[in-house]
């Protein structure tokens, strides 16, 4: 991964897609390195309630209100950008979509479903 | 031969699904109110539908992303929060509504309780929702909503003064009250150009997995479909118009929109208008609520989708049954669907540049859109709307409250 991207428009707030095609969250921030000294470079997607903590006095509301923990994407595992954020792997072994995981259980008693 | 017969029966069901209870609401009482005078703006909020939601489509064709992304990816987290709460606000609004709606068309067909007949429509929502695959729920609610067509009927048959209606696509103000003017033209906007309308529409696209080869299909559904569903809001006022205004009534019931239909056609009239109404509202019920449901869902990158079965997409089902189970406990209070249609139309003029600033950003991306990106024609009349729409949005709310909601 070494083209060119705009951090601002083309990857924060993008939906991040697993090898699957399942949507599994959404890129709440980036972790940069080498910020103060030489070209930064993207380190990870960060994604969580936590995280929303640094975007914004809503942020800040939203991520008092809301439970999860912060989950770390290397940039490695990244595959692909379009107007989504494609991974190499599934959700599940990113421990990304948990909250989906979780809610499963509610739904998946009725029949039909 | 195939695909020129699916075109056409998915523009028949747009057109059914056009109208919805802000449209019935807005388009009856300006027609009762002005006569014809308020037609002009028809016209101007069926183009402004048509502009985005073709806007809207190709954006979801080309990128596969529905309009709730593109809100967030370009307001931010904070500020698409805004948005999101705002829009989940009027959307539930004219959920509730669109389920009185329902039960009040349901009430008249059948004389039973107006409260049994709120459960009664719930539950059968949930059911087809829970039962239906998509493009059924499309097609069903779209066709039997093409029952309104009666109203268009019946406005020929009542010989309204034709010189006169022509003279309502002219744009002009003759009253001595042009706040209240003011306030119906504001409210017959929001109505023809409501949000959820795209964010349903967007995501339909994505759902339907449609690719830039479908871009000829998008373009036939928004001007065709809501082209000639703003036909029925012509005939709604024209039949309010010609009916109502010379006597002075105003229709605050939905039955007295009904009577629109059974006065120049008789019982026959006013059960076609019933089971029109009843459809055309139930329809939008369900848009109102994937709306709701695709929303959350996008804004926080959940699976969604009523392609997905709803164990693979918990969270996004959860979030349609938690929407309509909150209707029916707001509309269960007795509060009146007319009034709350009309705050839900009004609020919803506020929320609608949120909306459409960054579908115009993204549809004007080439990272976004390839060579597919907005062309001059988009554009020109894009910013056109955008003026239109920040003019409207800011004008909607102190214009309800000096108007007292249009009573002056």
């Amino acid at each position: 991964m070494s083209e060119e991207v705009d951090l601002g428009l083309g990857l924060l707030d993008h939906q991040l897609v697993d090898c699957e095609g399942r949507r599994c969250g959404n890129v709440d921030d980036l972790e940069l390195e080498r910020v103060s000294d030489g070209p930064p470079r993207v380190t990870a997607i960060l994604v969580g309630p936590p995280v929303w903590r640094g975007r914004g006095q809503l942020g800040r509301l939203a991520s008092a209100l809301a439970t999860g923990e912060t989950v770390r994407v290397p940039w490695e595992e990244v595959d692909k950008i379009d107007a989504a954020v494609h991974l190499k792997k599934t959700a599940r072994e990113l421990r990304l979509g948990r909250g989906d995981d979780r809610a499963r259980r509610f739904v998946d008693w009725i029949p039909g479903s | 031969m195939k695909k020129v017969l699916q075109v056409a029966l998915g523009i028949l069901a747009a057109i059914g699904g056009f109208v919805d209870i802000g449209d019935l609401v807005f388009n009856m009482e300006a027609g009762a109110k002005f006569q014809y005078q308020l037609l002009w703006v028809v016209v101007v909020g069926v183009v402004g539908i048509i502009v985005y939601s073709e806007m809207c489509g190709r954006v979801a064709a080309v990128s596969k992303r529905p309009v709730f992304d593109a809100i967030r990816e370009r307001l931010g987290f904070g500020v698409g929060l805004g948005a999101l709460v705002s829009s989940q606000l009027v959307n539930l609004m004219t959920l509730a509504a669109e389920v009185g709606g329902m039960a009040l068309a349901l009430q008249l067909l059948s004389g039973l309780p107006y409260r049994l007949l709120i459960l009664v429509g719930i539950v059968a929502l949930a059911i087809v929702i829970w039962v239906a695959p998509f493009e059924w729920i499309e097609r069903i609610f779209g066709y039997a909503g093409l029952a309104l067509l009666v109203f268009a009927v019946g406005a020929i048959k009542l010989h309204p003064n034709w010189g006169h209606v022509a003279h309502g696509f002219v744009p002009h103000m003759n009253t001595p009250e042009p706040l209240i003017y003011a306030y119906f033209a504001v409210g017959l906007l929001g109505a023809a150009m409501t949000p959820y309308e795209v964010y349903f529409y967007s995501s339909g696209v994505v759902e339907e997995g449609w690719t830039p080869k479908d871009l000829g299909l998008n373009r036939a559904n928004s001007m065709i479909g809501y082209g000639l569903g703003g036909f029925l809001s012509f005939a709604l006022m024209i039949t309010a118009g010609t009916l109502f205004f010379p006597q002075g009534i105003e229709p605050q019931l939905i039955g007295t929109v009904a009577l629109g239909a059974q006065l120049p056609l008789g019982t026959i009239g006013l059960v076609l208008a019933l089971i029109g109404i009843l459809f055309a509202v139930g329809g939008a019920a369900i848009d109102t609520c994937f709306s709701g449901a695709y929303n959350l869902a996008q804004y926080f990158g959940w699976e969604w989708g009523k392609h997905r079965r709803p164990r693979d997409a918990p969270r996004f089902t959860i979030a349609w049954a938690v929407l309509l189970v909150l209707a029916l406990l707001a509309i269960m209070t007795g509060i009146d669907p007319v009034m709350l249609t009309e705050y839900a139309v009004i609020f919803s003029v506020v929320a609608l540049p949120l909306t459409y600033i960054p579908i115009l950003l993204v549809a004007n991306d080439t990272a976004y859109m390839g060579r597919y990106v907005n062309g001059r024609l988009a554009n020109a009349f894009g910013l056109l709307y955008l003026v239109i729409i920040l003019v409207v949005a800011v004008s909607a709310i102190p214009l309800m409250i000096v108007t007292h909601q249009g009573q002056g």
